[in-house]
């Protein structure tokens, strides 16, 4: 019944009923986003001011006053509509409001079904204390006085000073504590350190060696240069920043359909990153890339951002509160992403610790009134891969075709039930009682009709698959202009006062902003990425600092605010924000800048515990470097790198690796539906991309990367955690990727080197960078021969041949299970290796090897 | 630092271990401190009424005017047609309606005579244990957000959920085993895994999902082949190698924090499959809760198991039962749905009761709304069923601190909407706190800028619940 009503609700709208293309729903979505805002569930305000608002504020409100009526202000209240005042404070009986709501008199409201009884005792019994409206007023009308003085992130960039190198700061300040600074890392460290950092991937056996061979006196700014302008350094930094925008495949809630042209969004990030575009440049372009570079694929692409937030629409949404929340969302993840701020508290009242009022989130919020979803056509650029497109698009075109087959199939029956109830051949039915039976479905069983629901379903998802590889942007465009008022308690039934588009008015450096749709994102971007903002560029080199060092300057890169942490070396933050402008907004100058400091570069080794554990226990002032677990993107990544299965593709599509079958199977509701099982991709090098390229599905994420800590999709993650569960034990010693790896491993270094010893070795350098001690290379050695032998009695499970997946479900019409067979996969499928598929002696080998992707040297980085 | 930010000590353990990477940490605290683990029991804030919860929650949102709050008023409507036109209703709620009256008959229960209806004939006997609730509401009649807003407070989800709070809040009494369980359906629900997420708490108190087929914990049990000998002859040399490297590093406290949780998942291991096998359970006790009884089998498992969590320890165990989404055919679906939890759910009061659990354990049942007592005129016919309602929705409490026997709150006389003892989620929120001895307004977590809490803005206990 959901997807009827989707449908329904499409015909509602005016638009294609029946089968909805893309563009159709696409439509739906445009039009339920461009009705007027207006609400949001109350957030808990008194109980009068609750009822009114719930029962009376629609018509009674600020923006229809019907009557002349608006309640929803204590002062509106008591002046009243054409009728004379509404409320009589402390004198509920000569309150006109009561008598309306009583129905004693000749009014009677609200129309249709009266008030409770408790509802109107309550707006009694509140008239009769005098009717108090304190909290609501508060936030209808701000009265923030800006304290913007006392926050030191607004204060513009201090004037440089007597220290001109990071290492000159970092100095300072382990002199002010006492402390002493740990000798420089070693060379390998160092390399290994690097190349995480840069890459996310461990360094190649030849690139220790050359590094470690290199007597020049430069030999590590080359090895920097070369880091930077590997394809690799684009896909590890552009997770950071896919981190802070939330960067999703699909979105979220009940369907959490895909959003098929999305990857086109992290592609640029990574083209970007990887090209040095030009940081302001890169703001000016997500922010409003179509309103100032009309024409330029790459800054349309990039508006993507404006959407990277959950959002849905279906027909139990609300179609106000459904653009609301992206109103909401976007306001919030712009000024989280690019000024470290969090707003989500004005919406509702003014900020209680930064000087950020409510009326300032709404300013901000109306440049972004206009704003509407839209697909655009654009070609695919020449950095985009559209390798295996036509391979994957019949993939996806074949699951859609079957589909509509049973579909199809279903109808049939339809037709022949139908025949049999009447009486008459199938091919003399009444044509009406044909499309009849059809749209009803009362002819089929249960179970059937439950499936051809689930069909309908699927073809909705199916058709999203195959939409992936139209040339289609995720984007958005200007509409009609929408006037924006600011929301009492961000309740969307009590529009207070209009405002017009603004900045924060406690940033001292101001633009104007035109009253014209068509520019209001721009002008609002040029006042983010400009040299004169206190905010932009101290929010970027602090998130580039963190991602150095695991910690910022500022350690909550979110939260510049009052309730963030304060900088632990205030001048070292404005002369990195200083040399960033001045380098015209280059990261990867910052890179440089960073890694060549004397602070990047030592070890990871406190020198004196004692002393660190009572000056700076949790070393924030950088006596020695902060060693750090890999994020889980890295760990994934540098299995299947050391194992050499990580396939170099880049770009296009997210693809799908394998995961716990279990989970693969794990049946999962949408909206009253079966969602389809996870298909994994059917090629090796397809599963085995790099982390950054795998779909990214909100509800349902891969559990390597779960238990490791990657960012919840929901939410803008600031910095990565690394905590330690046992789960992460079963996803790296127990699971068929980690199993599987292992086993590609061995046979690698199989390949590489004979004899046992010789291929411990080439493991240790593929995984460690080195060549194990005499005392590892003997338990490796041990536990192999024991391995051995165990593999030579015990014979490995049998490959499992793939069969088609049949599931069950509960479903809504009899509240009793039916069942569902999965399409069968249209492609081949590429196993990976199976244990059955190697002699015991590989077996074995690859026992201890898995060892190696569980040891803590491989899991941290020093 | 703690008189800077006013970080308790806990929470700023939490965060140095989970990613400040400190090497000075274990000269900071003691080495066992550190590696004791976060789920150690730790004492509440008053004294608590229950020391565990089972939360049981009917996914699709189950009628309250067909289960536990009839409407007679509904018979005299029954079929009247009206529209429905309001620029804040959704398409679902919009357009043509008619009313409908229950298909279902109703007993009055137990000696405080609630109202049950017939297709409860097993709950019916704990009426006297139960305290029925009628007064909550939510904020959102979309499945996600309503069962978001149900399990973390917060509608748009990514805060950490109720079981994850109480698991942070008082720990865990096994080490061994999850302190923050769910027992979900063979599907997982809408929403996905963001209805047990951690939010913004250390992964630790993130729920466990019990798989109801295969391993029950995803990848935990060894892949076929591996015995457990080889696997732990493994182990041995991994944290051979491990305790090697670390001697490297002697300061570093996230390396013999790692090297445990291995020996901690080899534990896990272990102990779980006991802890979960119902089999070892009398013929008897299996019969109390309907196993075996195809109407009833999926869901008194998952029952079962429940109590049997509680009862090693697990401190917050949630137990999925779906199917209630009956926009059509309601009598045949409510009616099947009604029977499958019927004997699972008094099975489980009574079987805490026999074992004299009830009393240390709180049991919860809700779904993410309830149903509204009109329907949509739907291929231009009337069917009965029901849509979603947000105002008002069917709710109860048993065991530990709950006002037995009781019924709460009321709806008005159609159902549509809760008119007495009116309260929002974070007050259903901080009154289940309460009971298990957490001040809602203390067990904060700072994130974000401010202290957060599962109740977000602060709830109030609901009174008229407690005993």
């Amino acid at each position: 019944m959901d997807t009827t009503i989707e449908r329904r609700f499409a015909r509602s709208l005016a638009l294609s009923g029946g089968a909805l293309s893309s563009y159709g729903r696409e439509a739906v979505r445009l039009a339920a986003i461009a009705i007027l805002p207006l609400v949001v569930a109350s957030a808990g305000a008194q109980t009068a001011r609750q009822i009114l608002t719930e029962n009376c504020a629609s018509c009674h409100g600020a923006a229809q006053k019907l009557s002349g009526l608006d309640l929803t202000s204590r002062e509106a209240m008591l002046h009243g509509g054409n009728r004379g005042p509404a409320v009589v404070p402390g004198e509920a009986s000569k309150s006109l409001l009561i008598a309306a709501i009583e129905r004693k008199g000749p009014l009677k409201m609200p129309p249709g079904q009266a008030l409770a009884a408790a509802a109107v005792a309550a707006l009694r019994e509140w008239i009769d204390t005098g009717a108090p409206w304190e909290a609501a007023a508060a936030a209808a009308q701000p009265k923030w006085k800006s304290n913007a003085e006392d926050v030191w992130a607004f204060q513009p960039l201090r004037q440089p000073g007597k220290l001109r190198s990071v290492d000159a700061f970092i100095e300072a300040k382990l002199r002010e504590k006492g402390l002493t600074a740990a000798p420089p890392a070693d060379r390998r460290t160092l390399l290994r350190r690097a190349t995480f950092d840069l890459t996310g991937l461990p360094p190649t056996p030849e690139e220790v060696e050359a590094f470690l061979k290199d007597q020049s006196g430069d030999a590590y700014e080359k090895m920097i240069d070369r880091l930077l302008a590997s394809p690799r350094y684009g896909e590890r930094w552009g997770r950071h920043w896919l981190d802070v925008v939330r960067y999703a495949d699909s979105d979220g809630y009940s369907n959490d359909f895909e959003r098929p042209n999305a990857w086109r969004y992290r592609d640029y990030v990574i083209h970007a990153l990887n090209r040095d575009k030009p940081y302001d440049r890169f703001i000016l372009e997500q922010l409003a890339g179509d309103e100032l570079y009309p024409g330029n694929p790459e800054a349309l692409i990039a508006t993507g951002f404006l959407r990277m937030g959950p959002w849905e629409h279906t027909a139990m949404s609300v179609a106000a509160v459904t653009r609301q929340m992206f109103l909401d969302d976007v306001t919030h993840s712009t000024v989280t992403a690019f000024l470290g701020l969090t707003m989500g508290c004005a919406r509702c009242h003014d900020h209680k610790f930064d000087p950020l009022p409510t009326r300032d989130y709404y300013r901000l919020q109306a440049t972004f009134a206009s704003t509407e979803y839209a697909t655009h056509k654009l070609p695919f650029q020449s950095w985009e891969n559209r390798t295996g497109f036509d391979r994957e698009l019949a993939r996806s075109q074949e699951l859609l075709r079957l589909t509509r087959e049973r579909m199809a199939a279903l109808d049939d029956k339809i037709r022949q039930e139908l025949a049999k109830k009447l009486g008459l051949e199938a091919a003399k039915l009444p044509a009406d009682e044909v499309k009849e039976a059809l749209r009803s479905k009362e002819l089929l069983s249960h179970d059937d009709h439950a499936r051809y629901n689930a069909y309908n379903k699927r073809r909705d998802i199916y058709q999203r698959a195959v939409e992936r590889y139209q040339p289609l942007v995720y984007g958005v465009r200007d509409g009609a202009p929408v006037e924006t008022h600011i929301l009492t308690g961000g309740d969307l039934k009590a529009p207070a006062e209009e405002v017009s588009p603004g900045m924060l008015t406690a940033v001292r450096y101001q633009s104007e902003v035109p009253v014209e749709v068509g520019g209001r994102r721009a002008a609002l971007a040029r006042w983010i990425a400009s040299p004169d903002h206190p905010l932009t560029a101290r929010v970027m080199v602090n998130r580039i600092w963190q991602g150095h060092f695991g910690r910022g300057v500022v350690a909550t890169s979110n939260n510049f605010g009052k309730m963030g942490k304060r900088p632990t070396h205030p001048e070292l933050l404005d002369f990195l924000a200083r040399a960033f402008i001045e380098s015209g907004w280059s990261i990867k100058a910052m890179h440089r800048m960073i890694m060549r400091s004397d602070a990047y570069r030592r070890a990871a080794t406190a020198t004196d515990a004692e002393k660190l554990a009572k000056l700076d226990p949790e070393n924030q002032y950088l006596s020695y470097f902060p060693p750090r677990r890999l994020s889980a993107e890295e760990l994934r990544d540098a299995v299947l790198a050391v194992s050499g299965e990580l396939s170099s593709d880049a770009g296009g599509p997210g693809t799908f690796p394998e995961v716990n079958e279990d989970l693969a199977n794990q049946p999962r509701l949408i909206m009253g539906q079966f969602a389809p099982a996870y298909r994994p991709s059917p090629l090796r090098r397809e599963r085995n991309r790099r982390s950054v390229y795998t779909f990214q599905q909100r509800t349902v994420r891969d559990p390597m990367l779960e238990v490791f800590n990657g960012p919840d999709l929901n939410e803008s993650c600031e910095r990565r955690e690394a905590s330690t569960v046992p789960t992460q034990v079963f996803a790296l010693f127990n699971s068929k990727f980690a199993r599987d790896s292992a086993l590609a491993f061995a046979q690698r270094v199989e390949n590489l080197a004979s004899g046992r010893a010789k291929q411990v070795e080439q493991a240790y350098r593929l995984a460690m960078q080195r060549l194990p001690a005499q005392e590892e290379l003997k338990l490796m050695l041990d536990y192999i021969a024991r391995a051995e032998e165990h593999h030579r009695r015990v014979a490995p499970p049998p490959v499992k041949p793939r069969v088609p997946l049949v599931r069950s479900l509960v479903h809504e019409f009899s509240g009793k299970a039916f069942t569902l067979e999965e399409e069968p996969e249209p492609a081949a499928y590429e196993e990976n290796t199976a244990p059955a598929q190697v002699p015991p002696a590989t077996r074995a080998l690859a026992d201890a090897l898995l060892l190696l992707f569980n040891a803590n040297e491989f899991v941290y980085v020093f | 630092m703690s008189s800077e930010t006013g970080l308790h000590r806990r929470a700023f353990l939490y965060q140095t271990a989970s990613g400040l990477g400190s090497v000075a940490l274990s000269a900071l605290l003691h080495r066992a401190e550190a590696r004791a683990g976060v789920l150690s029991p730790k004492p509440p804030h008053h004294p608590a009424k229950a020391k565990a919860c089972i939360f049981l929650l009917m996914e699709g949102g189950p009628s309250h005017i067909d289960t536990f709050d009839p409407k007679p008023k509904l018979a005299q409507l029954h079929m009247t047609e009206f529209t429905r036109k309001s620029k804040f209703a959704s398409a679902m709620e919009s357009g043509k309606r008619y009313f409908v009256q229950s298909p279902f008959g109703f007993r009055k229960a137990g000696q405080s005579g609630a109202d049950v209806c017939e297709h409860f004939a097993h709950l019916a006997e704990c009426a006297d244990d139960i305290c029925f609730y009628r007064g909550a509401v939510g904020e959102n009649t979309n499945h996600p957000t309503a069962l978001y807003l149900l399990n973390t407070g917060n509608a748009f989800g990514g805060d950490p959920a109720a079981g994850a709070w109480i698991a942070y809040g008082l720990g865990t009494e096994n080490e061994n085993l999850p302190a923050f369980v769910v027992l979900p359906e063979s599907h997982y629900p809408q929403g996905g895994a963001t209805n047990w997420s951690n939010g913004f708490l250390p992964a630790h108190y993130q729920g466990t999902v019990l798989r109801p087929s295969g391993s029950p914990i995803l990848d935990m049990t060894p892949p076929p082949g591996v015995t457990p000998e080889a696997q732990r002859a493994g182990l041995d040399v991994l944290q051979k190698l491990n305790g090697m490297h670390q001697r490297q590093h002697p300061e570093f406290a996230e390396l013999p924090a790692r090297i445990e949780s291995y020996e901690l998942a080899f534990r896990m291991q272990a102990e779980m499959p006991g802890v979960i096998d119902i089999h070892r359970e009398s013929e008897s006790v299996k019969h109390l809760y309907g196993i075996g009884e195809p109407e009833t089998d999926a869901v008194a498992r998952r029952c079962l198991m429940a109590r049997r969590l509680v009862q090693h320890g697990v401190r917050f165990v949630q137990v999925y039962a779906g199917g209630w989404d009956s926009h059509d055919y309601i009598e045949e679906a409510h009616r099947n749905r009604m029977r499958a939890v019927d004997k699972p759910v008094s099975g489980l009061i009574k079987d805490l009761k026999r074992m004299g659990l009830l009393d240390s354990t709180l049991v919860v049942w809700a779904g993410e709304f309830g149903r509204s007592p009109d329907n949509g005129v739907r291929r231009g016919s009337k069917v009965w069923g029901r849509d979603h309602n947000a105002t008002a929705m069917p709710m109860w409490f048993a065991g530990g601190g709950v006002r037995a026997g009781h019924t709460a709150g009321a709806t008005d006389e159609i159902g549509q909407k809760a008119v007495e003892a009116v309260h929002p989620m974070r007050d259903v929120h901080a009154t289940i706190l309460y009971l298990l001895g957490l001040d809602d307004a203390k067990l904060t977590y700072f994130h974000g800028g401010r202290f957060k809490q599962l109740t977000q803005i602060g709830g109030q206990v609901i009174r008229e619940l407690v005993s």
